[in-house]
């Protein structure tokens, strides 16, 4: 407590007025939204869906900007070289920060990431189109196990939430399926329509989105999707697959707890606006509400079955 | 380090036998990086260009010793070098400093040096005023544009927060 | 006309206002170079949260189709792309300003730009449903063989340095793999830079290879940078329309490229304008005078990239599948106004669809008197600016722009790297196109190559799957085509002549 105060202290007295007006009115000015990734993508839409609710709760802009480059490795690793006064913030992605350092030197490591929240993740799914012959996922099985590697199946990059659910689906089932890496879920979506590929690891967003031109053979949730209701989930067809792409907030390391904590409290608000849910998941996505005292266990314990998932596939050693 | 074209030398297009000499090195350069490369699909593309790369530079600098063919471009560069570098040199600078002295200050000292590599008359007080008002007037112009319109994060300058 | 209860849904004042006023911000956005009319686009998509989606519609598409035209400004007088799908207007419309003519070629890439922005939107219009199709039947295969396709073309382009052309083309390969590989997640050749690891950025190489070597030779000499022969006058309008007319098969086949080729996510407007050039240049009988201030050249790529302007919405609001960059951000709007793309976007919410084409329309033809006023200022000032306020404000936008494209001080200290990079090499004969398209292409190529390879092993069928299908034999045609044509043509023309000599 103590230490904090004089944290806290020392803070007043290094930093020009902004920190100390912020410390009592935070936010007092328009808050910057960094994604790492190119505008179109989904960590965008799901920003701009986060953008009103922000404006009208808390009376500040969330002013979106971008900052693409090595899959987000760019934005990652300059975050912490950023101001920690709280009025910057960066969108980031399981398993994306996990994995990527793993790989090779990209100039962050998982633990250097403060994360403040985890507001929502698109769960893992598998999508077929519309007039597939797959109607079931055991047909997709079965034919995997009758025509070993010749199932080819979309899905957006190496080492991604796609790739890993199609290593791990694949060990749990017995199979062995082709993955095609795609730049991207859209197209990964437009190969799967153009029948270039037999079938997509894709999201529920994507059932959303292609509503009527594809159909989504499981979702890899705990319990069905809203949206979705006919969709069984892969538990219950006897396949331990809970997952997706998770998407979260994070703040440079510099930031003082209390804006942190702050922060924390209030995506967290906005996650639990019944409106905000509604359009959410009228998208495909999931909310998910991990705030920043079980953020860390989160991440470890998805580590694990990332690393474990990665190494299989041959992305990391 | 710059390559000229030089005739002479037997009305050969030294110019280019060097650049292709240099692109040779920095095919195999490429290849080796890509020993480093786990899987296999990162590899297989750029080492097909690497190699396509050395073979067409090798047929150049054949055909060049073979059938000389003197260079369109001919002399040394007309003008004067050092502007030439002073500019580089200045849009350089004004890149590398500008997280530490925020845009403002960079664009306006990158502006006025440019503007005087750059004039070629004679410098009256009242061109001097006028020029270097615009010079500020441009540099904020364009601050505000970017910075407040299209909301673009520019660097502010790390000394001065 | 179908949905033509919509039109005038699109012409409310508001609707009016809106596509005026996004022509005029997209072509002074697209004018300078680094600002793109995704960047634009992406600026503008809150203040679209409280308008109807038609409007919001009208108002970016208004902005992409300004943007794409004022993209030729710098490539014609500064010999910088303003955007990618302007590279190929460079390649007459410099040497005509040089000689004295920008003023026509502003005009001209003005009346082109028009006309093929309502070529593309009568497709969109008319054509949209089963052209979409088009764009699904394309997978991996066919993009490798249109980017292959791109390179030949840029290769051949470079005439009697056909190597050079092509190895420039490869030094563009090898550096659209710097950084992170989608296909492969590796990272490589960074060499362990950080300053590298976001890859070498695609607007702010082509700044740096084609804008810094003119500011560098700009700088060294006390010339003026363009000729002026004679008092600017007007607009040389009956000029431009003359020569428009004249040659008004030209647009409309360019316009058509322009159109198709915007149907194919991710293939860009750089890819149009190449194929519309070369196509132009094939069948003009004044062929010789290609790249060397050609008017025929800047109508053909001008009207081809505002094609696919039109072109690009097809898959996007037929497929929900973004055409270009800018269309992601759209879509991504659409998206949080609740607006459903899909076949069913024309039948149930026509309203929104046929109000948005009229408006886009509408703003192309608002282009046209905009677009000229604002070409005529541009011409007059960069014509008229002393060279010691030229060269800083030009230096010094670069510099804004290429940082604001990623907010990246990196890139900018990259675009001027390749500036001096590209000057060495313009003076020693390598031009910088194919470089630059060698850095475009080499990702299309490479992820269709690598797909189409990974699909083939699984299915067992290599070589069909490379030279087995339709639209890929097609373009391998054109390919061998390309390559191949000039010669026999030489062959035959010479033939022929001694045939008359004789």
């Amino acid at each position: 407590m103590n230490l904090r105060k004089l944290g806290l202290a020392a803070l007043c007295l290094a930093l020009p007025l902004s920190a100390t007006v912020a410390e009592d009115s935070y936010p007092s000015k328009p808050v910057n939204y960094i994604i790492p990734f190119g505008p179109g993508g989904e960590s965008d839409i799901t920003a701009r869906h986060q953008q009103p609710y922000f404006k009208e709760m808390f009376g500040q802009d969330l002013v979106i900007s971008y900052k693409p480059g090595g899959g987000g490795a760019v934005g990652w690793s300059q975050l912490n070289g950023m101001k920690g006064d709280g009025y910057t913030i960066m969108g980031i992605n399981l398993p994306h920060i996990i994995i990527k350092p793993q790989q090779k030197d990209v100039g962050f490591t998982t633990e250097d990431i403060a994360g403040v929240y985890m507001f929502h993740y698109t769960p893992d799914a598998l999508v077929v189109t519309e007039d597939s012959p797959f109607k079931t996922l055991q047909d997709v099985v079965d034919y995997a196990k009758e025509n070993p590697g010749k199932l080819t199946l979309s899905g957006s990059g190496k080492g991604t939430a796609n790739h890993l659910a199609q290593i791990r689906f694949d060990q749990m089932a017995g199979i062995k399926t082709t993955y095609v890496a795609f730049k991207g879920t859209g197209k990964a979506v437009t190969a799967l329509l153009g029948d270039q590929v037999l079938a997509e690891w894709g999201y529920t967003s994507v059932g959303a989105a292609h509503e009527g031109k594809v159909r989504l053979l499981a979702v890899a949730m705990e319990e069905r999707h809203p949206k979705f209701p006919d969709v069984p989930t892969f538990k219950e067809l006897g396949f331990d697959l809970v997952g997706g792409a998770y998407r979260g907030i994070a703040v440079p390391k510099s930031t003082p707890e209390e804006i942190q904590v702050q922060l924390s409290e209030m995506i967290g608000k906005i996650n639990a606006d019944p409106d905000f849910r509604a359009r959410m998941e009228n998208d495909g996505m999931a909310l998910l509400d991990i705030d920043r005292a079980d953020y860390q266990a989160f991440i470890d314990k998805q580590a694990e079955a990332y690393i474990a998932a990665a190494r299989e596939a041959g992305v990391i050693e | 380090m710059r390559t000229e074209a030089v005739p002479g030398a037997g009305g050969r297009d030294l110019g280019g036998m060097v650049a292709c000499a240099v692109f040779i090195l920095l095919a195999v350069l490429a290849l080796w990086d890509t020993t480093s490369m786990t899987d296999s699909d990162s590899y297989v593309f750029p080492r097909t260009v690497a190699l396509a790369m050395i073979v067409f530079c090798l047929a150049y600098m054949g055909w060049q010793l073979l059938w000389p063919k003197p260079p369109e471009a001919g002399t040394a560069p007309p003008g004067s070098t050092p502007r030439r570098v002073g500019l580089v040199l200045a849009m350089l600078g004004a890149a590398a400093l500008m997280p530490w002295l925020g845009f403002v200050i960079c664009g306006v000292v990158a502006f006025g040096s440019i503007m005087a590599l750059a004039m070629y008359e004679a410098w009256t007080p009242r061109r001097l005023l006028v020029y270097a008002l615009v010079g500020v007037a441009v540099v904020v112009g364009f601050y505000f544009l970017f910075a407040k319109l299209l909301l673009v994060p520019l660097p502010l300058g790390t000394l001065f927060e | 006309m179908p949905g033509f209860e919509y039109l005038l849904d699109a012409l409310t004042p508001l609707n009016i206002l809106l596509a005026l006023g996004g022509v005029i911000a997209g072509t002074v956005i697209g004018s300078l170079p680094g600002l793109t009319a995704t960047m634009a686009v992406a600026v503008l998509v809150p203040v679209t949260f409280s308008m109807a989606p038609a409007s919001a519609l009208i108002l970016m598409g208004a902005i992409y189709t300004g943007a794409i035209y004022g993209g030729a400004y710098a490539a014609i007088l500064l010999n910088t792309p303003g955007t990618p799908s302007a590279i190929a207007t460079t390649f007459d419309g410099f040497p005509m300003a040089k000689r004295g003519d920008g003023d026509l070629a502003v005009t001209l890439a003005c009346l082109a730009s028009v006309s093929g922005g309502l070529v593309g939107a009568a497709f969109l219009l008319v054509l949209a449903p089963p052209l979409a199709t088009v764009a699904l039947a394309f997978g991996p295969v066919e993009y490798f063989w249109l980017a292959v396709f791109g390179l030949t073309l840029i290769s051949a382009l470079s005439e009697g340095n056909l190597l050079k052309g092509l190895i420039g083309a490869c030094f563009g390969l090898l550096l659209s793999g710097v950084g992170v590989a989608e296909i492969s997640a590796d990272v490589r050749f960074t060499f362990g830079s950080q300053v590298l690891l976001g890859g070498i950025e695609t607007v702010s190489a082509l700044i740096g290879l084609y804008c810094i070597p003119v500011l560098i030779d700009l700088v060294a000499t006390p010339d003026r940078h363009l000729k002026v022969t004679h008092a600017p006058r007007g607009f040389r309008l009956a000029e431009a329309l003359a020569i428009s007319w004249r040659h008004k098969w030209n647009l409309l086949r360019s316009s058509v490229i322009g159109t198709l080729v915007g149907i194919l996510p991710g293939a860009g407007g750089s890819i149009a304008g190449l194929v519309a050039y070369s196509e132009a240049r094939r069948v003009s009988p004044r062929r010789e005078h290609f790249g060397q201030g050609e008017p025929e050249g800047v109508q053909a790529t001008e009207s081809a990239n505002n094609a696919t302007v039109g072109g690009g919405f097809i898959p996007t609001l037929v497929l929900g599948i973004p055409g270009t960059p800018p269309d992601a951000v759209i879509l991504g709007a659409l998206l949080i106004q609740g607006v459903r793309t899909g076949p069913n976007l024309f039948t149930e919410e026509g309203s929104i669809v046929y109000t948005f084409i009229y408006g886009l329309f509408l703003a192309t033809i608002l282009m046209l008197p905009a677009g000229l006023v604002i070409g005529r200022y541009a011409y007059k000032t960069i014509v008229t600016v002393p060279k010691a306020m030229l060269v800083p404000t030009v230096a010094f936008m670069t510099l804004i722009g290429t940082y604001s494209i990623r907010n990246s001080v990196s890139d900018v200290i990259i675009m001027i790297t390749l500036g001096v990079v590209g000057w060495i090499l313009n003076r020693v004969g390598f031009s910088p196109s194919p470089i630059v398209l060698g850095l475009i292409l080499g990702r299309i190529a490479e992820q269709g190559f690598v797909q189409a390879w990974t699909i083939g092993a699984a299915t067992e069928n290599l070589t069909g799957m490379f030279f087995g299908r339709p639209i890929s034999l097609g373009i391998i045609a054109f390919i061998a085509l390309s390559l191949f044509y000039p010669l026999v043509r030489a062959r035959w023309v010479g033939r022929r002549r001694k045939i008359d000599a004789d």
